[in-house]
C-alpha cells in the first residue's frame, strides 16, 4: 500500500517537470489501486441482488 | 452550410481559461478540505485509516491529478477524463465499504460519524460530484481552444495582479495536496510496513483539539509560503523577458 502513494508523489514530481508519460503512470497507479483493493475484498456480502 | 457564429453566451478564450482555472483551483481546495478531514480523525482524534479508506485516498489523490496538469499543463479533456477514471476507482473502494457494513442493520459501521454519515459515504458523495463535474467541463469546449499551455506559460498575460494572484493560489493548492499525500504515505510505514495494512488497525491517543487541526492546517500556511516564493521568481523571470 505504502507504494501506491510513492508512485503518486512521482506523478506529482512528472507533472511539475513535464514529463509527458506521467499520465499513463497516473493511470497504471490507478490499476494498481484497483488490484489493491481487489486484495481486501475478503469478506462475503450477504445481499441478494 | 452556415458555419456556427459566436452567441451571446459565448465567452473570450481568455476569460474562459481565466474561470477554468478558478473552477481548479477551487475543486482542488474541496479535496484539501477533504482530506484534512481524515488526516484530522488520523492524527487529532486517533482514527487509523483502515485498508479500504487507504484506497479511497488513493482514489482522491488521483482526483486531483487531473486539475493539477489542467492548471500546469493546460485545459484539456484528457486531464478531466484521467479525473473521472480516479474517481470510479475511488468509488469502488467506498461502494464496496457502504456494502460491508450496510449488509447487517445491528453494524455501527467503521470510525465516527461526521454530519450523521460515515467518512466512507462522504467520498462516495464527493466522487459522484467530481464524475458529473468533470463531465461538464468536459462538454465546456471553450477552454480547450484558448491554446492554454498553464498557468506559468501564460500566452496571453492577465493584469499582472490577477495573474499573480491566479499562479500563488494554483501553486498554493498543489503544494498543499502534496504535502498531504507526503503526510499519508510516510504515515502508512508505521501502521503496515511494505506489506498490506491490517484490516483493523489499532487506533492511537490523537493530538485533541485543537492541536489536531493545528497540525493538519499548517500544512497549508507552509504551502502558502513556498507558493509566495516560487511566485515571486516566476513573476521577476517574467519582468526580466525569460
Amino acid at each position: 500500500m505504502f507504494l501506491m502513494f510513492v508512485v503518486w508523489l512521482v506523478v506529482f514530481v512528472g507533472i511539475f517537470r513535464g514529463w509527458r508519460w506521467t499520465p499513463i503512470l497516473a493511470l497504471a497507479n490507478l490499476g494498481y489501486t484497483l488490484l489493491v483493493l481487489r486484495i481486501h475484498m475478503t469478506d462475503p456480502i450477504p445481499l441478494n441482488f | 452550410m452556415a458555419t456556427p457564429t459566436a452567441s451571446r453566451w459565448s465567452m473570450p478564450p481568455e476569460r474562459a481559461v481565466l474561470l477554468s482555472r478558478v473552477i481548479n483551483i477551487v475543486a482542488l481546495l474541496g479535496l484539501i478540505g477533504v482530506l484534512a478531514g481524515s488526516l484530522h480523525l488520523q492524527f487529532g482524534v486517533g482514527e487509523q485509516p483502515c485498508p479500504l479508506c487507504i484506497v479511497q485516498r488513493s482514489g482522491m489523490v488521483g482526483l486531483a491529478v487531473g486539475p493539477i496538469m489542467n492548471l500546469l499543463w493546460g485545459m484539456s479533456p484528457r486531464h478531466y477524463a484521467l479525473s473521472i477514471l480516479a474517481a470510479v476507482v475511488g468509488a469502488a473502494g467506498s461502494t464496496r465499504q457502504i456494502l460491508l457494513h450496510i449488509a447487517d442493520p445491528a453494524d455501527p459501521g467503521y470510525g465516527p460519524a461526521v454530519f450523521g454519515w460515515h467518512l466512507y459515504t462522504w467520498a462516495l458523495v464527493t466522487f459522484i460530484v467530481a464524475v458529473v463535474g468533470c463531465a461538464l467541463l468536459i462538454m465546456w469546449q471553450a477552454p480547450f481552444q484558448a491554446g492554454d499551455r498553464g498557468v506559468l506559460h501564460d500566452v496571453h498575460p492577465l493584469r499582472p495582479l490577477v495573474a499573480g494572484l491566479i499562479v500563488w493560489l494554483s501553486l498554493l493548492v498543489i503544494i498543499w495536496v502534496f504535502i498531504d499525500l507526503a503526510v499519508i504515505g510516510v504515515y502508512i510505514l508505521p501502521e503496515c510496513g511494505l506489506g498490506e495494512c491490517p484490516d483493523d488497525p489499532a487506533n492511537t491517543a490523537g493530538l485533541a483539539e485543537p492541536l489536531g487541526w493545528i497540525a493538519v492546517l499548517s500544512a497549508g500556511v507552509v504551502s502558502a509560503i513556498i507558493a509566495l516564493v516560487l511566485e515571486r521568481r516566476w513573476r521577476s523571470r517574467q519582468a526580466s523577458g525569460a
